[in-house]
């Protein structure tokens, strides 16, 4: 194949773009709303498991110093806590400290404090975060056995809850995600595979011509190709926009619920490339694909 | 030219389409091929396009050995032959230009040589002013003109028309047929398949009779 050959073939297939204009518009609006379907159950589950990321976060687990420790010794404690490999962070208040937010909480009350100030009651505490909630049980029995601590309250009924819809977001998303895939490559291969039917009688001259297969095939790789790459573009923009506008919507929402999800939703900036990336590979795969395989079938004449 | 040696073709399906045929057809010849619906002359165009291959015998097209030929090779063997059907099969999303200009552009020569070639044929065809039409948008006399067209762009030694009748209007059959005459006077040789017996006594040509795939009739024709 020479190069005006070449040149010859990919015109033809950005031409018959337009002589199959229906067809092409109706490949589009297939692949279109595939991707858009698979992209927002995309961005859901993501953001879902961001949300639960963060409610997660929020569950301390509070360490009581015991009494008779000196403030070294406490700090010390610190340091042992911060060791296990569990926990992410680790937060003092010493005893001082305590009363002080004890006194703040009661505002105006304060003052019934006041008899405390010389034999402060209250313990030095932890705020002690864990990387991993479903391991919480064993950490918290980590941090019972070390010296100097007085008494743990850790949030188990919670994370045990907490865990389970974790999980139960992240196999759901999957799970959509790949069921829509499945039923997407399905219409697809069965829009692609209309098309080519509609033409199998263009293939058939061409080849009574005298045509080589790959002279038929590669407008149709052409075609497919430029097709998926629209397909995706247009998915993208569309759910780049959409997902702009639910954001806008929801951070002007009073619900605190809202608002609390809003604080918590990821970016599309920091997804954008990939999801552009895979809509892209997954418009061109189909183009070539449908060009290889469904073409394939009616060369034999 | 064309030459079938004790060629028999049984379909899958059981059907038994030719019964040991032998044919010569030299070059320069016009051949008609005569027989009702289903005497196997589809099987024998087939055959001869390498569509089909014989269950038995030989076929010699062109100087190919269809038997023996590989897929590959089919569509060099294909640019030898200028093929004409009933249905003109036209593509109905290309202009007039573009489907004859097609043909050429599977062989790869260069473009300039198309835009050269093709007006010339279109004119030769009486087809200059439907060059930028589509199939759709004219009569079937002229898009088997158009037909016609492509079959002879390339310069091909044989053109295989298959019913190129059947769909025109009668008064424009023998018009058909006369431009094929013509092209054959230029030495291109011919074969026409047609039920129309009314047709072929017009022309002084060689007529094979087929009647449930048996050759039951050659006669007449220029000495050869």
């Amino acid at each position: 194949m020479n190069a005006s050959s070449l040149k010859y073939l990919i015109g033809e297939g950005a031409r018959n773009i337009h002589a199959n204009r229906q067809m092409s518009v109706a490949s589009i609006g297939v692949l279109v709303a595939c991707m858009l379907l698979i992209g927002a159950a995309v961005l859901f589950s993501l953001n879902a498991d961001a949300v639960m990321g963060y409610i997660e976060s929020q569950n301390d687990v509070v360490v009581f110093v015991e009494d008779d420790a000196s403030e070294a010794e406490a700090e010390g404690l610190g340091a042992e806590l911060e060791s296990i490999a569990n926990v992410a962070s680790v937060q003092y208040i010493s005893k001082a400290e305590a009363l002080e937010n004890q006194m703040e909480k009661l505002g105006d009350s304060a003052y019934l404090m006041d008899a405390l100030l010389d034999d402060n009651p209250l313990p030095a505490t932890y705020y002690v975060k864990v990387r991993d909630l479903e391991q919480l049980d064993a950490t918290v029995s980590q941090i019972e056995d070390l010296d100097l601590v007085l008494s743990v309250n850790s949030p188990t009924d919670v994370a045990s809850t907490l865990v389970g819809i974790k999980k139960a977001v992240n196999v759901g998303g999957i799970g959509i995600v790949s069921i829509l895939a499945m039923v997407s490559v399905i219409i697809v291969s069965n829009t692609i595979k209309v098309t080519i039917f509609n033409r199998r009688r263009e293939i058939s001259i061409m080849k009574y011509v005298g045509a080589t297969d790959a002279f038929i095939r590669l407008p149709f790789l052409v075609e497919g190709v430029i097709i998926g790459l629209c397909s995706a573009l247009l998915a993208f923009g569309l759910l780049w926009v959409g997902y702009y506008y639910l954001l806008e919507w929801m951070g002007s929402a009073t619900s605190s619920w809202l608002q609390l999800a809003y604080q918590n939703l990821i970016q599309f900036e920091s997804i954008a490339l990939w999801m552009l990336g895979g809509f892209a590979a997954a418009g061109v795969a189909f183009g070539i694909v449908g060009s290889l395989f469904f073409v394939g079938r009616y060369l034999k004449v | 030219m064309i030459t079938f040696k004790d060629v028999s073709k049984t379909y899958e399906s059981g059907t038994h389409a030719l019964h040991h045929v032998s044919l010569q057809i030299e070059k320069g010849e016009f051949v008609f091929i005569v027989g009702p619906s289903g005497a196997g002359k589809s099987t024998l165009i087939k055959m001869l396009l390498r569509e089909e291959t014989p269950t038995k015998g030989t076929v010699l097209v062109n100087g190919y050995n269809l038997n023996t030929m590989k897929r590959r090779e089919i569509p060099a063997f294909r640019r030898t032959v200028g093929v004409v059907f009933q249905d003109f099969r036209l593509i109905p999303t290309m202009t007039v230009y573009e489907n004859v200009a097609f043909a050429l552009q599977v062989t790869g020569v260069s473009s300039k040589y198309i835009r050269r070639r093709v007006p010339y044929i279109l004119d030769l065809l009486g087809l200059a002013k439907k060059a930028r039409s589509y199939p759709p948008e004219i009569s079937g006399g002229e898009q088997q003109r158009v037909a016609l067209a492509r079959a002879l762009v390339n310069n091909p030694a044989l053109i295989v028309a298959d019913e190129p009748t059947g769909n025109v209007d009668p008064e424009l059959s023998y018009e058909i047929v006369d431009l094929l005459n013509e092209i054959n006077k230029c030495g291109t040789t011919i074969v026409m398949v047609t039920h129309e017996h009314g047709l072929v006594t017009q022309f002084d040509h060689r007529i094979i009779g087929i009647e449930k795939g048996r050759v039951i009739l050659d006669k007449g024709g220029r000495p050869r």
